[in-house]
């Protein structure tokens, strides 16, 4: 169902927002109309665009619905792509993005860098869980990083992530924690999925052994019981309801991996322009309709906003990189 | 029991007055929305969503709207596909096989009145499933891992041969060109662009609609050039749709076949409404044997897929509603919907909201019911339509396509794509090559290119995954079955002639 | 499989076409195989992104060879004035894609839709009534009923 999805569910949006805006500049009259999800519908990021979205319009921090446009493909390089080349300057639109962006980019899969684009801010982080079926044989992390280390090739692991993204490198991490030689790297069977909801289904049908991917989207099956928490990939405990999850540190594996979710525009914004979006973010951030959002979607909120955001993408990016090299997915 | 009382509180609600007129608005917006070629359900719920929004309507008041545009888009969709040979949506191609031979044998009506009721059932049949078996058929759907779901595509593809009754050699080529259409674009498990020449604009890939749009409303534009005065073309007349509620009597084990396939490949996820309605006629094709007169006018040729895509339509809502995963385009924007209203789909959904479940399937057989009455006196209305003069009716039919590609992406670039198609579609159909097979490919190579390749990850490299599950060789015996009974057939019949 | 039965009017022996076809997809395939050969990124995957288009385009060349061998029937080719109302008409059809965001839907499609109608066979009276009324109409559906919205003429919202 590729590109079908593309553009569809704001087109309406804009066509209710009066064409009068299409010919004004709409710089002056709304820092944010347009929000880009670079996924197709009921993934992480769409679900950043539309819950942001909503939230923009319920705290009147702009005047019409924000359009949400899906435009998927390549993990996130279609839109980066069509961001760099036509729209640039436009200072009406936010982009979505993540932690599994900056891997791509930090792996040389978008069309450009980091310089490419001004990012706006970060309101909050999902976090990576392992997961079994809930009558797997495996009863604790230890136990399953056990039979990894001894065969690597015993289980098959599936994320939403291509070979080499985010979910497979958090696997990867705590595999080679665990005491996983670098030459076994390879042996470890990695399978992808269209997102964490069905990597959980196939799991629980039996196809694959172990998911690695975000704590949100498959959140249901975890109230529901059909899969058991191994581990979630946090320094600390999480808040409620999930706080009773074991961490891999406690299990003695010193490994996190989150996955924030901010947003990026184009590269030629002005100035004054991108002050503006980062302050409607950060109001946003600062309301507890956003923490009671966050909540609800096993988010845990987390600001940063202009330069320091800019500069922690930079510095993520960099240590995405290093991982990346050490564990061989780019040379 | 607690079915039945949950059931009758959902028919409460969808009988509600405003939720009711909400049904018929979203019914005739869908049935119009499907009859343009280019527009499809994806289309017709995404351009709601925005608008139940603005009016405030309440979730179940919404979800209504939008299940109602959902079916009327299906429904609608085979209108074009009967009376220009232009399928409205992709589920809808297998309807011009027969239904536009129907039409220019003067049999258009029976053609509209066979697939409204054939509609009407299949919905039906998938609206029951979801009601009664939903958990059940979930338990079924995730057994379908990577390697099962190659192997149901390599059954469509085994049934390809014949798809028109040409040449078996150009069937598959088509389908072959198809796939290899379907290869371009950004690789999504490596990152790699393949086949892009550096044009961003095919980093997705090829979309389907923009093929479909060329191949069958252009090309149709091109052949209607070749004559414009018309001497050679047949006068197209509808009749009444009355014979056709009547063949669709004799249709009955026809459409009964077509709503079970159908709805087989609804529940599972990434297979969609176009296998759906592939898998019903090529199969009821290969069921009815030499009595059909398929490709050439049989109502059981339009009576099949139709059944076949409105229950995909219906029973893709249940991985979409019990494990929350989108097995079609468009349910991924309901799915998108009910996550905008705080509604999350998973396994928990039916037990913690039975309200918002059961409302929306009395929702589904209500608008199944406005969308026959609908359109059993719409025919008239069509008849109408195809009186208009060719010279007004081919660009209409042109403007239309281009209006609804452009407005996919804004992009002139997909518009310049279309005509190419409809030149290669125009190009084809004159070396009798079907366009059918490529548009299969094109829409399904992606997915059955993907499970291979995770099959093959799970496996480790080995290849014997593939058939290692009962329900793949199973599929695969069916498939062989299909094929050497399709040549025995053949050769039998042919064997007679001389 | 009943293409025996089928009456031949209309159709003509494919030995030309259908060899420039199969000649013109073989060259495809193989040119499919050869590009995919830089497609080399499967890290830790079995299978890689050129080995998909490879197991396609072997097939689609076999097939390519076969119908090169063994034409069959095409339907009769159109004469020359049909060629060139075809050719103007998507010329006509390519003007319209790139001018429509340039110029606005109103007027592009208006010129559009007139000359196709001409192109159709219409007289120029009927082309121009008619040209208006659809794209009124065409306007009307997408702008307002559909709520789609088409370009607009520059420096005017409509």
């Amino acid at each position: 169902m590729k590109s079908v999805i593309k553009n569809l569910s704001g087109v309406a949006a804009t066509a209710l927002l009066g064409a009068g805006l299409a010919v004004s500049t709409p710089s002056q009259a709304l820092p944010i109309s347009e929000c880009i999800a670079p996924a197709d519908p009921g993934g992480g990021w769409d679900f950043t665009c539309r819950s942001v979205g909503k939230l923009l319009l319920d705290l009147e921090l702009v005047d019409s619905p924000v359009q949400v446009t899906n435009m998927p493909g390549g993990v996130g390089a279609v839109a980066f792509a069509n961001v760099e080349s036509n729209r640039a300057d436009d200072s009406d639109l936010i982009v979505a993005t993540s932690t599994v962006g900056v891997t791509q980019i930090a792996q040389g899969r978008y069309p450009g860098g980091a310089d490419t684009m001004r990012w706006l801010g970060m309101l909050g982080t999902d976090v990576g869980v392992i997961l079994v079926d809930d009558d797997s044989e495996y009863e604790s992390l230890e136990q399953l990083l056990e039979t990894v280390v001894e065969d690597p090739g015993a289980l098959a692991v599936a994320g939403s992530s291509g070979a080499g993204g985010w979910d497979h490198i958090r696997a990867l991490m705590l595999a080679k924690e665990a005491g996983m030689p670098d030459d076994q790297i390879g042996s470890l069977r990695w399978v992808q999925f269209d997102g964490g909801g069905p990597a959980v289904t196939q799991m629980m049908g039996g196809h694959v052994d172990v998911v690695s991917t975000d704590l949100g989207e498959i959140a249901g099956f975890i109230e529901s019981g059909d899969v058991r928490v191994l581990a979630v990939l946090s320094e600390d405990p999480l808040p409620e309801p999930f706080a009773e999850l074991p961490t891999a540190a406690s299990q003695g594996y010193d490994v996190a991996g989150y996955n924030w979710r901010g947003f990026y525009t184009g590269g030629e914004v002005s100035d004054a322009d991108y002050a503006a979006m980062v302050e409607d973010l950060q109001t946003l951030y600062d309301s507890d309709e956003w923490k009671e959002v966050a909540q609800q979607n096993g988010l845990v909120p987390l600001w940063r906003g202009g330069e320091e955001f800019d500069a922690f993408v930079r510095q993520s990016i960099d240590e995405v990189e290093t991982i990346s090299r050490e564990i061989g997915v780019i040379q | 029991m607690e079915i039945l009382a949950f059931l009758a509180q959902g028919f409460a609600v969808a009988l509600e007055p405003q939720n009711l007129f909400l049904a018929l608005i979203g019914c005739v917006i869908g049935t119009l929305i499907g009859a343009l070629p280019g527009l499809g359900p994806v289309n017709g719920v995404a351009l709601m969503i925005p608008l139940s929004f603005n009016f405030g309507l309440p979730a179940t008041g919404a979800l209504i709207l939008l299940v109602s545009v959902y079916y009327g888009c299906m429904y609608g969709g085979r209108i074009s596909s009967i009376v220009l040979n232009i399928p409205g949506d992709e589920p809808a191609m297998m309807t011009t096989l027969d239904g536009y031979p129907m039409a220019l044998q003067g049999r258009g009506g029976e053609a509209l009145g066979v697939s409204a009721v054939a509609s009407f059932v299949g919905a039906g049949v998938a609206t029951l499933g979801l009601a009664l078996f939903a958990p059940l058929l979930v338990q079924f759907a995730i057994r379908f891992g990577p390697a099962e779901y190659f192997a149901l595509f390599v059954l469509a593809f085994a049934t390809i041969g014949g798809v028109t009754g040409g040449s078996l050699i150009k069937s598959f080529l088509a389908a072959f060109l198809g796939l290899l259409l379907g290869s371009v674009g950004i690789d999504a498990v490596s990152g790699v662009p393949r086949y892009t020449f550096g044009l961003y604009e095919l980093y997705d890939g090829i979309d389907f609609i923009v093929a479909l749009v060329g191949l069958f409303a252009i090309s149709e534009c091109l052949i209607y050039l070749e004559d414009i005065r018309g001497t050679s073309r047949p006068t197209l007349k509808l009749g009444s749709a009355i014979p056709g509620v009547r063949s669709a009597g004799r249709c009955a084990p026809t459409i009964a076949r077509g709503s079970l396939i159908g709805f087989v490949a609804g529940v599972l996820p990434g297979a969609g409404a176009a296998l759906g309605s592939f898998l019903a006629y090529m199969l009821e094709k290969r069921w009815v044997g030499r009595d059909g007169r398929f490709g050439q006018g049989d109502p059981r040729g339009v009576a099949a897929p139709e059944a076949g895509n409105n229950a995909a339509a219906g029973g893709a809502l249940i991985p979409m509603l019990s494990l929350g995963i989108p097995g079609s385009g468009t349910t991924a924007i309901l799915l998108a919907l009910l996550l905008s209203m705080n509604i999350t789909p998973g396994p928990l959904l039916f037990e913690q909201q039975p309200e918002m479940v059961w409302g929306l399937v009395a929702a589904l057989v209500i608008g199944n019911f406005v969308l026959l009455v609908l359109n059993v006196p719409l025919v008239s209305l069509f008849a109408k339509v195809l009186q208009a003069p060719g010279w007004f009716l081919m660009p209409m039919v042109v403007m239309v396509a281009f209006v609804g590609v452009y407005s996919l992406n804004n992009s002139a670039f997909d518009l310049y794509m279309m005509l190419g198609f409809g030149v290669l579609g125009y190009v084809l159909r004159k070396l009798e090559i079907p366009t059918v097979p490529v548009v299969l490919g094109l829409l399904l190579g992606g997915q059955m290119e993907f499970n291979l390749r995770r099959a093959m990850s799970i496996s480790g490299g080995e290849w014997s995954i593939l058939w290692s599950s009962g329900i793949s060789v199973g599929i695969y015996l069916f498939a062989v079955t299909l094929i050497v009974a399709g040549l025995v057939y053949s050769w039998v019949v042919r064997g007679r002639l001389r | 499989m009943s293409d025996a039965s089928q009456d031949n009017a209309g159709r003509v022996p494919g030995v030309i076409g259908d060899r420039i076809a199969g000649a013109l997809l073989l060259a495809l395939a193989v040119g499919a195989w050869w590009l995919s050969h830089d497609l080399e990124s499967g890290f830790m995957q079995p299978i890689g992104p050129g080995e998909y288009p490879r197991l396609i385009s072997l097939p689609l060349a076999a097939l390519s060879l076969l119908l090169i061998l063994k034409p069959g029937f095409n339907q009769r080719w159109p004469g020359r004035a049909a060629l060139v109302r075809q050719a103007q008409t998507l010329l006509v059809l390519a003007c319209y894609a790139g001018l429509v965001k340039p110029l606005g839907f109103l007027p592009a499609s208006l010129a559009a839709v007139i000359l196709l109608i001409r192109l159709f066979g219409a007289a120029w009276k009927s082309a121009l009534i008619s040209g208006v009324v659809l794209t009124l109409a065409l306007y009307v559906l997408f702008e307002f009923v559909l709520g789609m919205p088409l370009p607009n003429i520059p420096g005017l919202d409509w």
